[in-house]
């Protein structure tokens, strides 16, 4: 992951981000990364705090029901940070239109609002009217993506890889349009799991380029069904915005500091997997 | 985050659960919905309506959980907290946008930081777009699916001057665009419905799409609206009617059943 790189992060929202692996682009201190993450929260916000990011494509950064990303929010109000905001579908569509080689992917979405604007400049959307039937529509360009990052439940050593149960958000998305892509694996198991059951398979070995072992790879998102979010972390990393000084030893504490993913885990206490913890009933 | 609601006025509940139970009534029994990011309000609204009137309708939980019956909101309307008892979890990119494209789902919620007249929203920006005062987390899906919804309601537990405004600072998702047939001329279907908010009901009038009084709750108002909203409310012919009491059966499933810990409160 070269500095200055486009890397794509999977998952949405408070889910199933690839958090193991943007804790290594933090400490490998990384920079200029231009960061594509569809409906994003935690991952974009260490990656500005640390910062690694100068340039975020996304619809949507938030801590939902927690808050706003506090990091992103200031960055990207000062300017520090560029923000070029797309909206959920039109980014897909970006990401489609890459993905199949084609000029361009029609959606009707965008249309009356003060989105498809902010990219008329750049040309990466046009609003165009189809001859025959007089219809308006977006057309979103492709949108190349370096390397995207997601995080799965299985993969082989060979690169299959799989969520279970099928649930994949927007991941596959970004996967289709990358150059390369990297996923992190709550476990490795053998081809043969593959095999035998070869209709459970979300990504096959030629679309992934490299395999890492991330168990609670997601953590502080949620792995469904086997983990839910840590609301705890949530809270605890807002209440140390107060001030910079309190964030920087929250941040070297609980996040960039512990040296190995386990050192990471145990600094951060989260429930044992399996407990069912905030997953419904 | 949580914080209180008001008690309303003689109706023995509190707003939270009087917005509850009217966008609940909103809902007919062909209602095919999903949620977004931070919707308490329609979340809670859709599970009740289902409880009562409406047992058909359909509510995809965080738009991923056909026909979820979680014991509990979580503190997330976006999370996994809320699946439990689907009976599908539709592939997001290909199952949900097919759906919401097609208008099989034909009924979305969403609130603005900012909302006008015509029921368009920003969550985009506070300030110029270039040098905002404060940067919003961002439209996500709102841009696409205000396009693609027939049947869009709008809620906000912060009537004031700041949420109601005249002029967006910047249109993240779209209502009834410019108002009359704008959005019909741009290919979408219906529009917006509804906006419940902790003072009143607004409907839309039918010429010109703006948002109008449709009912005042307990104690609240037409000067009291008029004061927390940037622009100007129109009347309708009749006297303006109270906000209907929610029913005991009501205020009991949604205590019970389906907000058992209050996370509708989140909101407020």
């Amino acid at each position: 992951m070269p500095d200055g790189a486009t890397v794509a992060l999977g998952g949405l929202s408070m889910n199933s981000a690839p958090m193991a692996f943007v804790r290594e682009l933090v400490r490998a201190n990384k920079r200029d990364l231009t960061v594509v993450a569809i409906v994003a929260g935690m991952c974009v916000d260490w990656l500005v705090a640390a910062g690694c990011a100068s340039r975020v494509v996304a619809g949507l950064v938030s801590f939902e029901g927690f808050g706003l990303a506090p990091n992103f929010r200031h960055a990207t109000q000062s300017g520090k940070v560029a923000m070029e905001e797309y909206s959920e579908h039109l980014l897909i569509c970006r990401l489609q239109a890459q993905a199949r080689q084609l000029p361009f992917m029609p959606t009707v979405a965008g249309l009356g609002t003060d989105v498809p604007a902010l990219h008329e400049a750049s040309g990466a959307l046009r609003i165009e009217t189809d001859a025959a039937t007089g219809r308006p529509y977006v057309a979103c360009t492709p949108l190349a993506v370096d390397v995207a990052v997601v995080h799965v439940h299985e993969a082989d050593v060979a690169g299959n890889a799989r969520v279970n149960p099928k649930l994949i958000w927007m991941d596959s998305e970004i996967v289709n349009a990358a150059e390369r892509t990297i996923v992190t694996a709550e476990r490795i198991v053998d081809t043969g799991s593959f095999t035998a059951e070869p209709h459970r398979t979300s990504y096959p070995r030629f679309m992934v380029d490299a395999v890492c072992e991330a168990p609670r790879g997601a953590y502080p998102t949620s792995c469904f069904p086997e983990y839910g979010h840590d609301g705890r972390f949530f809270e605890d990393y807002l209440g140390a915005c107060g001030s910079p000084a309190d964030f920087a030893n929250f941040f070297e504490r609980r996040v960039a500091g512990p040296t190995t993913w386990g050192d990471f885990l145990a600094a951060n206490d989260p429930q044992p997997v399996g407990d069912g913890g905030e997953v419904g009933s | 985050m949580s914080g209180a609601a008001a008690a309303v006025p003689g109706y023995g509940c509190t707003i939270d659960e009087l917005m509850v139970v009217t966008f609940s009534r909103a809902m007919a029994n062909d209602t095919r919905a999903f949620n977004g990011a931070v919707s308490f309000i329609p979340v809670c609204g859709y599970r009740l309506a289902r409880r009562t009137h409406a047992p058909e309708l359909v509510w995809a939980a965080s738009s991923i959980a056909v026909d979820a019956d979680p014991a509990v909101v979580g503190s997330s309307t976006l999370s996994d907290e809320l699946w439990g008892g689907a009976s599908m979890l539709a592939n997001s990119p290909f199952d949900f946008w097919t759906y919401a494209q097609g208008a099989r789902y034909n009924t979305f919620a969403f609130r603005g930081a900012q909302m006008d007249a015509y029921g368009n929203v920003n969550n985009s920006v506070i300030g110029p777009y270039d040098s905002p005062k404060v940067r919003l987390p961002g439209g996500g899906g709102m841009a696409d699916l205000g396009c693609m919804i027939p049947r869009i309601y709008l809620w906000s537990s912060t009537h004031d001057p700041r949420t109601f405004v005249d002029r967006l600072h910047f249109r993240s998702g779209i209502g009834w665009g410019d108002g009359g047939d704008h959005r019909a001329s741009l290919g979408m279907p219906g529009g917006p419905q509804l906006c419940i908010t902790n003072l009143c009901v607004f409907d839309f009038e039918q010429e010109s799409k703006r948002m109008r009084l449709a009912s005042l709750h307990p104690g609240v108002s037409v000067d009291d609206v008029q004061a927390a909203t940037g622009f100007e409310v129109l009347l309708p012919g009749d006297e303006v009617p109270t906000t209907a009491q929610p029913s005991t059966e009501e205020l009991h499933i949604l205590r019970t059943e389906v907000d058992p810990t209050g996370a509708r409160l989140r909101e407020f």
